[in-house]
């Protein structure tokens, strides 16, 4: 057993202040689907326990122009239950249900699984598909930054110690954009991500790729867009012939970063092949 | 690109422990003044619903109330010995050991009836003794607890069944090992997808002969949860382990099925009654589980042509088995 201070206030402000009076030893609850199995086992021992779940000012799904704001501790569940993802956003719902089991997205949060920064999170491909940025809050002030800004090495958020996500704003889609993530796991509930596809897409008129972005989940230590990979594919007509190439192109980009692995015989083909497979349903849905 | 295949799985199986081996189960009945039972067993039930078993054989023995018996089982302060949950052998050993000792407890009953109702041809129904050629003859089974008591007939009795079996020919190996045997066999529909390895179980039909089912829902039950466990055995359930250390250290890294993985199973019971079962019944436990991983480990070498020598047949070993070992480096 550990013992810690638990503090469960409910204004930002008052959040912020607590933050900042213990940096460096204070550990976030939005949700604690990581953190508190992480304090049974024992792996982390914070001094103090911050529970924001009760900030409203981090709570709830809204949207102002082109610019949808997500609160931090949005639900897996709330995020799949909002009108507003499914038409904005469809992929991020798709993930968002696809998430362990119903009580693991009841109580886990988007917030939590971007500061978690694991390198099997879903939340993170998705948004970083996105372009999501963070709206990020301390005593000192508000300031953004984006998403691929701030997750730069696993397990480890780039921001500040006394500053903690407050939301996630997203740009909504061109018209016409279609979007897919693809999970693969070993079983269909309650299982980690092997790998996943994030994929955004939007076809010009005689059938070309006007834009793709693309980020594979699960494979390297931080998820991020494989522009070599969109920019094979920006501008031209997707024949077999180039969805193979950019399959290939896939996997070796993976290895670049992860170098040679016990997975790697298989995730190298496979991710390439999971990436074809989802883009031709994507381009044929279209 | 996703191929699909059929496969059966077939199997028999010896019911109890075969071989000479002592399998023995014991069963005790307490009868009260107010015709309600306590009865112990030191058989174990953990979710295969013996438990639900033995009170069904007390209540038809007796013709009493299901819920008037309270069982205790497994509890070595206050139960006999009665050997483990293992070998599909509970109804078949205890179930016996209950009918057995409901039967004593029916003939002590019989004659304190017999002294009340001056007849010897007693029918035990739905709480009620009654005479077979005269029925308006009759007392309730409670009241007649009470007579008992009230005569001082010690109505606790205590019986053992024994379903040790021959041994086999030592020279030989031939013989009767067993009481009797199960059978089974399921078909299993997959799908693989050979491009990621992933093998999808569309659909399980499992035929299995229970010699008698003393409560067709149970069984139907037991044999959808033995299959979900083949299902796990075959495609996920996998123990890592490094240097000495078991890597596997949780269910969240120990995969068996969830519900959403598991197909429609479309569950036939064949009663082909046994002589030495009770009321003809046999095992469920293990033939429900047994046939399920060659039912898909063959529809997997259907669909593909390939048959997979490594266990579990999960993503990267199914991967492996149809693009080669070096497949990707």
């Amino acid at each position: 057993m550990q013992s810690y201070e638990y503090y469960a206030p409910r204004s930002l402000p008052e959040a912020l202040e607590y933050l900042a009076e213990n940096t460096g030893n204070c550990r976030i609850i939005a949700g604690g689907t990581d953190l508190i199995p992480a304090l049974r086992k024992e792996d982390i021992h914070p001094a103090h326990l911050l529970n924001i779940l009760e900030i409203v000012e981090a709570r709830g799904i809204s949207e102002t122009g082109e610019t949808v704001r997500i609160g931090a501790i949005t639900t897996f569940n709330d995020l799949a239950d909002s009108e507003l993802i499914r038409k904005e956003f469809p992929l991020l719902a798709e993930m968002a249900l696809l998430v362990g089991g119903p009580q693991t997205r009841n109580r886990g949060t988007i917030g939590g699984n971007i500061s978690s920064a694991a390198p099997a999170a879903d939340g993170l491909p998705v948004l970083l598909s996105l372009d999501a940025e963070l709206e990020l809050s301390s005593r000192r002030g508000k300031r953004s930054l984006p998403l691929n800004e701030a997750i730069t090495k696993a397990w480890t958020p780039a921001w500040d110690d006394d500053e903690m996500i407050t939301a996630i704003k997203v740009n909504k889609l061109p018209p016409g954009t279609r979007t897919k993530f693809y999970k693969l796991a070993r079983r269909k509930a309650l299982a980690r991500s092997r790998m996943t596809i994030s994929l955004i897409l939007r076809s010009g008129s005689g059938g070309e790729i006007e834009e793709l972005r693309f980020v594979p989940g699960s494979v390297m230590p931080v998820p991020r867009r494989m522009e070599e990979v969109e920019k094979l594919l920006t501008g031209k007509v997707p024949t077999d012939e180039l969805l193979d190439r950019a399959a290939r192109a896939v996997g070796e980009e993976m290895v670049k970063v992860t170098g040679i692995r016990w997975s790697t015989g298989y995730k190298k083909p496979v991710l390439g092949n999971l990436f074809r497979i989802v883009l031709r349903q994507l381009i044929t849905a279209g | 690109m996703k191929k699909r295949g059929v496969g059966y799985g077939s199997m028999f199986y010896g019911l109890g422990y075969g071989f000479s081996r002592t399998d023995i189960a014991s069963a005790t009945l307490a009868l009260n003044q107010d015709g309600s039972i306590i009865a112990r067993s030191g058989e174990v039930e953990y979710g295969q619903g013996s438990d639900t078993v033995f009170c069904q054989i007390i209540a038809e023995e007796l013709g009493v109330d299901y819920i008037a018996i309270k069982l205790i089982t497994a509890d070595t302060d206050v139960t006999p010995d009665s050997g483990p949950t293992s070998a599909s052998r509970l109804t078949f050993v205890g179930g016996n050991a209950f009918i057995k000792v409901s039967r004593s407890l029916k003939k002590l009953l019989h004659g304190v009836a017999e002294e009340i109702l001056g007849e010897n041809d007693l029918v035990f129904r739905e709480g009620m003794v009654f005479s077979r050629s005269d029925p308006e003859k009759s007392i309730s089974f409670k009241k007649l607890a009470g007579e008992a008591y009230a005569r001082g007939v010690p109505a606790v009795v205590t019986e053992w069944y024994n379903n040790t079996t021959h041994d086999v020919d030592p020279e030989t190996g031939q013989g009767d090992a067993y009481a009797t045997y199960c059978w089974a066999t399921q078909m299993a529909e997959v799908e693989v997808d050979t491009e990621t390895g992933k093998v999808e179980v569309l659909r399980i039909v499992a035929v299995t002969d229970v010699g008698k089912a003393l409560n067709p829902l149970n069984c139907e039950a037991q044999i959808e949860g033995g299959v979900a466990q083949g299902l796990g055995y075959a495609l996920e359930e996998e123990i890592k382990e490094e240097g000495g250390y078991v890597k596997t250290e949780t269910l969240g890294e120990y995969m068996i099925p969830t519900s959403l993985d598991v197909p429609p199973i479309e569950v036939h019971l064949l009663e082909v009654a046994e002589p030495k079962g009770p009321y003809g019944a046999k095992g469920v436990g293990e033939p429900a589980l047994i046939p399920t991983p060659p039912a898909v480990l063959n529809a997997v070498r259907d669909a593909l042509g390939l048959r997979i020598h490594k266990l579990p047949a999960n993503l990267e070993n199914v991967y492996q088995l149809i693009h080669g070992e070096e497949a990707g480096n």
